[in-house]
Formats: C-alpha cells, structure tokens, sequence
C-alpha cells in the first residue's frame, strides 16, 4: 500500500482523468490525496479520496487567484502567440508560485511516496525535486501542443526556458535543468499513434483514455429513448463561457430544421428558447451518453475527444484557442473528422459538415481505428499498473535526494 | 523590427494590393468583407489568422515572389512580441529587401 499524493491545476479537463486513476488506486488499497487551489465538488472525488486545498498559504492570493481563473476567458479573443503568453506567463508560472508553499507543507505532513503532479501543474515536480521525493507526470493531451520551438522558433523557446528558469531559481532550486516535468515517467492520456509519436522517449507512456471517475449526473434517458433520428452531441467542456451564448446561437440556426437530435452539454439559460430537437443540460453522464451517439462537435477539449474516440465516433472540431488547433489537425490527419475554425464557423458549412459525418462512413472507419490504438493502449488499468511498478522500484532504492 | 523606405509607393501599393488577395483566398471573402484590412492591419490580432491561415499565405507569397523569399526562416528569428505585432507593411518591406 503507497501514498500518492496529485497536484493539479484548477481546470477540470486536467483533473478528470486524475479522478479515474486516483479512483482505480483507491480500488487497490492506495491511499490518495490531490492537492490543488480551488476546492472540487465532492461528487466528483472517489470514495476514499481526499482533496486538499492549503487554505492558509493561499489567503494572501486569493484576488491572484481569482484575476487568473477570469483571465481564461480572454483565450478565445487572443491570437496563437498571445495565447502562449496567457498560459505560461499568466497562468502555469504563477500558479506554480502560489502553489508551492502551501504544497510544501502538505507534503511534510502527508509524507507521500510518489508525486503525480499533471502537466502543467509545475509546482507538484518541482517540490517533489526539492524534497527528494519520487515523480510521475500525467498529461491529459497530446505533447508538444507548442511545436518545435528550440528549432523552429528560437527567441520564443528561450523565453520559456528563462521563465522556467525564473520559477525554479525563485523556488530554490539553483541546479542547471528542467524540473517542472518529470524525466522518470510521463503518463499521457492518448495513443501514440493519434498524438503522432513514433518514437517516443521512454519515459513517455501512452496510456490512452482513462475511465473511473464517479460521474452522478442525471439525464432523461426515457426522452433520449425516443428519439428516432440521429444523435450528435456537442459540448464546449467547462471553460469558455463568455463565447456559449453564440456558438450555441449558430448552432441553432443551422440544425433546428433538421431531422436530427442535438444533445448539448451546456447550461440551458444561454438560449431564451430551444428547438425541441435540442436535448440541453448543464452536466452530462458523458461517458454513459456517447454510445448512444453518432457523432459529436466539440472545441477539442481533451477530455470529449476521448470519449469521441473510444466510441469510434466521428467529430467536427471547431477549434477555438489553446491546444485546440494541435488536436483539430491531429483528427484531419487520423481522418476522424472535420475542422471548422470557430472563427471562420459559417452556418451552411457546420451543417453540411455534420451531414458528411453521418452520411459518409470513411470517417466512422477512421474513428474505430483510432478506438482501437486507444483501447491497445491499456487506458486505466495500464496506468495503475505504470504507478505501482514505479513505486515498488523507487521504493526498493534507498531516497537519493535529486534523483 | 526594421523600418524600410523603399522610396517606391507604387510598388508597395502593388504589393499590399496583392497580398490582400491572397489573404482573401486563405480566409475566405465573407470574413475579409467584415474587415478593413490595412498595410498596418496585424495578422492575428486584426485579421485573426491562425497558424494554418499564416503558412497557407506564406506559400502563395513564396510561389508568386520566388523561392528566395524564406518566409519561415524570416519568421522563426522572431520573438514572441514580433510574432504578436507582426502586420502586413512588415511583409511588404521585407518582400521589397529581398527583391
């Protein structure tokens, strides 16, 4: 039995497969705690889990904090670039600075054995650096979202080291190197195949969709039972609120004369009236609900390509800011989909598109191919197994501080 | 990043004038009609192209101007506010050195 001990940021969407791990170590008799900024609704944790929230060293950032989680919202409205300043600069740098007092004593406290600390949650590896203590990395989507920048982009890849650099120095940690990923073990949530890794360093285990995590929300499965037509399910994950209200507008326009059924995950208030071919609730049994699908449109967040793809379903992604473009053209070139640019989203096309999904069946081909490297990819059960064999290992030596 | 003069109007008028047209083909009429592009317009904050839409145009400047035109090269000597900032008068000064 080991301790484990995951740092994640405030974003659902990396949290969520660390919920369906942590709830599969629960299962084998680990003990599991996560440790983030702001609290999680307990419906969401696993039985046996706890979620730990340093209140006290976080009472003077609260305002920070606060100026961060807001800031999320200008993504939409920046340019590539822009957006690559808002999450290193404005957001990973300064959480991990916030985050690391307050993890610094949980740790002495809780005494894990391991850190999983998720991607960009850097203060989970760094204090894990600091306090010698053993270091797994999860990453919720496909690597490299920022492309080649040391070759590609110099000027740029030396900006993010300096920041890097900055943050590790201003956190006591003087060594010449990167310290905010592990270099142990890196458990990435897709298949190689699809993120387009042929050789990947062997420290990188594609693990594929993860599953477990409690999921309690309701639905109107008898109204769904009824329905006749085909089904496509659209969600835009739980950040990017300001833009609902038009996205969910054109998409309105284009299907509420059509004979299909919409079943939207998103909050019912932003339309004043909905077409009845529209099934909307707030939070969705996700998982529960794609098998009964036949396609999905989605921004790209990782977490509902997942679902998409381990039902073998094709999707239009309409790719809005962050890593959304890296995972558009990832699914263009599998052949699983189609993109259409959220900014250059016309009604006729996103219809037309959608048309082409359910009528011509090379993209559903495609979708059950990529399934199928995602289900040979071992998804929880290999992760658990990829934990437990680096514990035992780490275990077996004796502590080397700066391992 | 350098200001050149080329002391030639028409020409780089020419040169806006096309480059227009090929923002047109990368992003379609309909979206350039809501727009008023400028010799000082930015390409992802005013014209909102993202990286795709950027290597598309650049390949309709490199086949109408010549191979010597290394706009990749040009571009990955960039910092990240250069990256942000960068407009279309940039490209028409940079076009008329390497001519």
């Amino acid at each position: 039995m080991s301790r484990y001990l995951f740092v994640v940021p405030p974003f659902f969407g990396h949290l969520s497969p660390t919920l369906s791990v942590g709830a599969g170590l629960i299962a084998r008799g680990h003990q599991v705690a996560w440790l983030g900024i702001v609290p999680v609704q307990q419906e969401h944790l696993p039985d046996g889990g706890v979620f730990i929230v340093p209140e006290k060293e976080l009472e003077p950032c609260r305002e920070q904090v606060a100026a961060i989680l807001k800031r999320q919202d200008d993504g939409p409205s920046l340019s590539g670039p822009e957006v690559m300043r808002l999450a290193l600069e404005e957001t990973y740098i300064p959480i991990a600075r916030i985050m690391m007092p307050g993890l610094e004593r949980v740790i002495d406290e809780w005494q894990p054995d391991v850190i999983v600390n998720d991607c960009i949650a850097f203060a989970g590896a760094l204090a894990a650096y600091k306090k010698g203590i053993p270091c797994v990395t999860t990453t919720p989507v496909p690597p490299d979202v920022m492309g080649d920048t040391a070759n590609q982009a110099p000027k740029v890849y030396a900006w993010q080291q300096q920041l890097i650099r900055d943050l590790q120095y201003g956190v006591g940690i003087e060594e010449e190197g990167i310290f905010v990923h592990s270099h142990k073990m890196n458990i990435v949530f897709t298949s190689a195949a699809f993120a387009g890794f042929t050789d990947p360093e062997p420290h990188m285990h594609f693990v594929g969709p993860v599953q477990g995590r409690p999921n309690h929300a309701p639905f109107d499965w008898e109204r769904l039972s009824r329905v006749t037509t085909p089904k496509v399910f659209v969600s835009l994950g739980t950040l990017l609120v300001d833009i609902r209200k038009e996205f969910f507008t054109r998409l309105v326009e284009a299907f509420r004369d059509e004979p299909l059924t919409i079943i939207a995950a998103t909050d019912p208030a932003v339309i004043d009236a909905w077409p009845d071919n529209f099934i909307v609730q707030g939070f969705v049994p996700q998982s529960e609900l794609m098998p009964h699908m036949d396609a999905v449109i989605c921004h790209g967040g990782f977490n509902t390509v997942n679902d998409t793809f381990m039902n073998g379903l094709p999707m239009l992604i309409t790719p809005i800011a962050y890593d959304h473009f890296h995972t558009a053209a990832l699914i263009e070139k599998a052949g699983c989909g189609l993109k259409i640019r959220y900014k250059r989203m016309r009604v006729p096309d996103v219809r037309e598109a959608v048309w082409r999904l359910l009528r011509e069946p090379q993209f559903r081909q495609a979708a059950l191919q990529v399934r199928d490297t995602f289900i040979a990819a071992g998804g929880s059960a290999k992760a658990i197994s990829l934990l437990e064999n680096f514990t035992a290992e780490t275990m077996s030596k004796p502590a080397m501080i700066h391992d | 990043m350098d200001t050149v003069t080329t002391g030639n109007q028409a020409a780089a008028t020419a040169i806006f004038d096309l480059l227009k047209q090929f923002i047109t083909e990368v992003i379609g009429e309909e979206f350039v009609e809501e727009m008023d592009i400028q010799p000082s317009s930015s390409f992802t904050r005013d014209l909102e192209m993202d990286s795709i839409e950027i290597v598309a145009f650049s390949e309709k400047v490199k086949a109408h101007f010549g191979e010597h035109i290394d706009f990749t090269g040009w571009l990955s000597g960039m910092d990240l506010d250069q990256l942000i900032n960068l407009n279309l008068n940039d490209i028409i000064n940079y076009i008329s050195v390497c001519r």
